[in-house]
């Protein structure tokens, strides 16, 4: 009868030791370089490219975890005191200025530096730029005839009553190219009250005024009654456009040119405001406290390289590189085509925390009619 | 009286104490409650009580926009409980008491959805009946709104009777015929007999099951994000709070404010209808329910059945060649790169990390959910409710609060100060990727905490039918306690503890609410991967996820079935005792 007691109690005991078995192969690893864990904010299958490309040309086993650009500054906040991450990489640098200035990130100065565009350098290096792309309307061509209306062409077509619940954008909080969106707004109504009194749209400093800010909500709250839902991540939007669910997307002109690339090429067309639009600088940095800071700055170095901004190509991520010596695909949005605000992402970045919990409590949540 | 009661209870305490594998039992799960249930919980609350915390109370509980939500989330809740709880109770009458073809099939189509994995639904129904419906478009040409809260009732209808049907399932194979027959006898209709003898004592089961899905619809998350539109609900807004600010006092609060519906209703539901349940569970009723034959009830029942299947097919039919489809519905040609994708790319760590965590969750949870259940049910002792109540919260409470409960608790390591001994460290750091096992410890005690409850419901149910005399005739005769558990009792709970394990390992293999907080760079989970190829209209691969999902649950249940045993012999030795 004893011996049934001394059963239960192995029982127990190894049912309780299951869980402290590691779980998998990849259980931590003592503090070698040998792996990489990148963060990684555009689409996935560019992450993949990039993460195979780079253990091919180095040996380190690197893993990524795909998330936008908010949800990426969230989860660094997170885990500050110990870090998941060794290197952020992609996504517009409105947030990587953000991190840097709640002291997140660790300046580096990788080698070829100094062949970027000044645009494409961080405040003490701590961010380099990677990637340079245009946000543009992503527009259903079918949808739009059915609605009986032209694709949008200024930031005031997408008022439109005929649009109301058939244009989507992500939402800033979580999305670094919805972000992009709104202060492009912000530099737009700046510049107006700028044009109409001096001083009322830019501070001494350069930055739009809170008064611009508040102007910007204003339009983005009329922009509401036409939106159907704020998804997650920024390049979501177009594949709604893709399959018909809604008529025009606000999305990274890239990510319309991609998705033409890739079955929906009569489906879509890319269109730009003509009173201006924002861009993006992807950015790159270093994390504060990396577990992996060699392979990290390995990364940095690489990235920066043309063959490794060429593998963008690959995967139809038709961003601009920011090296010049990387080769230019054909199908990429010639910048110089397209009318761009002048963005400024030391203000944004600065201030990016409370213009996202404004929007999510004020005009996230607002019913329409 | 009381005083009498109370110190039986207090002897039977120390009976516990005296028998060292009880003890060791009870010890066990009181910690495992107080750690993996109790205290998330509570770290949630608290946080949502801070000053910060009661600040925004005020500023959301005296908004319009929050009280629109806060409304929307009741509304939904009370729309779902209401059609599933019918349709579960039609798909059970017609099951147990209608004459109609296919029986079989329906009872399996009733079954679906519980190995279904969320978002599954939602993307197919958007496929099929949305703006660009394959249906909808398609066949009608209209350009169904589908966002919003028809389509988030449709598809939460639809991916929730399955708890309403097997729930009233039970309860009508439990209602003895006899009475049927005696009001019969006394001239009553057969409409009548529905309306007097069957419903009134099918009540219990009706509203366990409403508040039961009522529950489970406002808890829901995934379908919500999916296919909302601009109805916003709570569980929405909390994850944003969380994944797009990092705002766990915003998230708390929020939690709170939807944590105490589910718990009025997790109460109400405990403790006054259980109460009035006039169902006997004396063993088996005698003979075998009389079957209506009527054509204008056959028929009509028939239809709904068949159009319920209807629905189903189309749906699986939609994850199943969607997983084969290069683009569903814009360029329809075969391919496997999708499976490639699941079983060979980038998307397999997911498959088999799931796989794995839920294979060391459910043994756990089953074993823990019947020692439970032995407790509640076999021992009368001091806090005998408290245990059965604290471990249903695991259910009781939303995923996503669970979730946020356990960032707030093991995102650091847990220390204690004890006197002699000084500081030590009780549990390290669970979440996070830099935390033991790449945070899937944090995950796997999820899984079990969201599974024994289920474990528990079935012991429960399965002890109670069990005469305790044969225990003691066993205790009698010089076995020990343990002894006794392990040759009589356990055979006699077998087929209860396996639905336990089937239940434990679906849930985990399905749950996403609470562990979206949760997934690490190590430890990636299959329903998180679904989401994010869902979100960004890659449908192919989110379905080829699902299937695969499916198939998974689906050979975990034949293994599970094989190695176990569906009956015992000693089932049918007792029949006619108990």
């Amino acid at each position: 009868m004893r011996k049934s007691s001394l059963l239960i109690v192995c029982v127990l005991v190894v049912a309780l030791a299951i869980p402290l078995a590691p779980t998998s192969s990849r259980a931590v690893q003592a503090q070698g370089d040998d792996t990489l864990t990148v963060l990684c904010t555009p689409q996935e299958d560019w992450c993949v490219a990039m993460t195979q490309a780079f253990q091919e040309e180095t040996g380190i086993e690197t893993s990524y975890v795909r998330m936008s650009s908010g949800e990426s500054l969230a989860r660094i906040r997170a885990t500050a005191d110990d870090p998941e991450f060794s290197v952020w990489w992609g996504g517009p640098a409105d947030a990587f200025i953000a991190a840097y200035g709640e002291g997140l990130l660790e300046p580096y100065e990788p080698e070829l530096a100094s062949v970027l565009p000044e645009v494409a350098v961080g405040e003490d290096h701590s961010w380099h730029g990677v990637y340079i792309g245009a946000l543009g309307f992503c527009s259903n061509v079918e949808l739009l005839d059915e609605l009986g209306i032209e694709a949008p062409t200024s930031w005031q077509d997408l008022l439109d009553p005929a649009l109301k619940g058939n244009v989507a954008m992500a939402h800033p909080a979580t999305s670094g190219t919805a972000f992009t969106a709104f202060w492009t707004g912000v530099t737009l109504q700046a510049d107006e009250l700028e044009a109409a009194e001096e001083g009322t749209g830019y501070d001494e400093e350069g930055a739009p005024t809170e008064a611009a800010v508040d102007a910007a909500f204003e339009y983005f709250g009329e922009l509401h009654q036409n939106i159907l839902q704020y998804t997650r991540s920024g390049s979501a939007p177009g594949q709604m456009a893709g399959n018909s669910e809604i008529a025009v997307a606000i999305i990274f002109s890239h990510d319309c040119v991609k998705l033409q690339q890739e079955g929906f090429q009569d489906v879509l067309v890319n269109t730009f405001p003509e009173e201006g639009t924002g861009y993006e600088v992807g950015g790159m940095a270093l994390i504060k406290n990396a577990p992996e800071p060699d392979a990290a700055k390995q990364w940095i170095e690489w990235a920066l390289t043309p063959e490794a901004q060429a593998v963008a190509q690959t995967v139809n991520s038709l961003q601009l590189p920011t090296n010049p010596e990387t080769p230019v695909s054909e199908l990429s949005v010639n910048l110089a085509e397209v009318n761009l605000v002048d963005y400024n992402f030391v203000a944004a970045g600065a201030v990016r925390n409370d213009i996202v919990e404004r929007f999510d409590s004020d005009i996230a949540p607002q019913p329409t009619e | 009286m009381v005083r009498l009661a109370r110190s039986r209870h207090v002897a039977e305490f120390r009976r516990i104490f005296q028998d060292p594998i009880l003890f060791i039992g009870l010890l066990l799960v009181v910690a495992f409650i107080a750690l993996a249930i109790l205290a998330p919980i509570w770290a949630m609350v608290k946080e949502s009580w801070t000053a910060d915390g009661r600040e925004l109370f005020d500023r959301y509980l005296g908004s319009p926009v929050y009280r629109t939500i806060i409304r929307n989330t009741l509304q939904m809740g009370l729309l779902v409980a209401t059609l599933g709880t019918v349709l579960g109770f039609v798909m059970a009458y017609i099951q147990v008491k209608v004459a109609v073809p296919f029986k079989r099939l329906f009872h399996l189509i009733a079954l679906v959805p519980v190995i279904s994995p969320p978002f599954a639904v939602a993307t197919a129904v958007l496929l099929l009946f949305g703006r660009n419906g394959m249906i909808s478009k398609g066949i009608f040409n209209e350009r169904y709104d589908i966002y919003g809260l028809d389509g988030l009732t449709l598809v939460l209808t639809l991916s929730y009777f399955t708890i309403a049907y097997l729930n009233m399932h039970g309860m009508m194979m439990a209602l003895d015929p006899a009475l049927d027959e005696a009001a019969t006898n006394l001239g009553a209709s057969k409409w009548r007999i529905f309306r007097t003898v069957t419903v009134p004592m099918l009540i219990p089961g009706i509203a366990g099951s409403f508040l039961l899905l009522f529950v489970e619809a406002i808890a829901d998350l995934g379908n919500p994000l999916v296919m909302g539109g601009n109805f916003e609900v709570l569980s929405t807004r909390i994850y944003v709070s969380i994944v797009g600010l990092y705002n766990t006092t915003a998230a708390a609060v929020l939690s709170v404010i939807l944590l105490v519906p589910s718990l009025l209703v997790f109460v109400v539901q405990r403790y006054w209808i259980s109460r009035t349940s006039v169902v006997s569970i004396t063993g088996k009723p005698s003979g075998t329910p009389h079957q209506i034959t009527h054509p204008l009830v056959r028929w009509p029942l028939f239809a709904v059945a068949m159009t319920v299947t209807g629905l189903v097919f189309l749906i699986y039919g939609t994850i199943f060649v969607g997983a084969f489809t290069q683009i569903i519905n814009v360029n329809n040609t075969f391919t496997l790169e999708h499976f490639d994708f699941v079983i060979n790319g980038y998307g397999s760590d997911a498959m088999k990390d799931t796989t794995q965590l839920a294979a060391i969750a459910t043994p756990i949870a089953g074993v823990l959910g019947m020692l439970v259940a032995f407790l509640v049910a076999r021992k009368k002792f001091l806090g005998r409710n408290a245990l059965d109540f604290a471990t249903m919260l695991g259910i009781a409470v939303p995923g996503t609060i669970l979730g946020i409960g356990y960032l707030l608790v093991f995102n650091s390591a847990v220390e204690v100060t004890l006197p002699i001994i000084g500081t030590f460290t009780l549990i390290p750091k669970l979440t996070g990727g830099r935390a033991v096992f790449g945070g899937a410890a944090a995950i796997v005690l999820v899984f079990i905490v969201r599974s024994v409850p289920a474990a528990l419901r079935s012991g429960v149910a399965a002890l109670s039918q069990i005469d305790p005399s044969i225990e003691e005739a066993s205790i009698s005769l010089g076995a020990d306690n343990f002894g006794t558990f392990r040759r009589i009792t356990l055979p006699l709970v077998r087929p209860a503890f396996l639905s336990g394990l089937i239940y434990a390992f679906a849930r985990s293999m399905t749950t996403i609410s609470a562990i979206i907080f949760l997934t690490t760079p190590r430890t990636k989970i299959m329903t998180h991967q679904i989401l994010n190829e869902v979100e960004n209209g890659r449908y192919g691969n989110a379905f080829a996820y699902c299937v695969i999902l499916i198939l998974i649950v689906l050979a975990a249940i034949t293994i599970l079935s094989v190695a176990i045993g569906t009956s015992s012999g000693a089932e049918k030795t007792i029949e006619g005792g108990a």
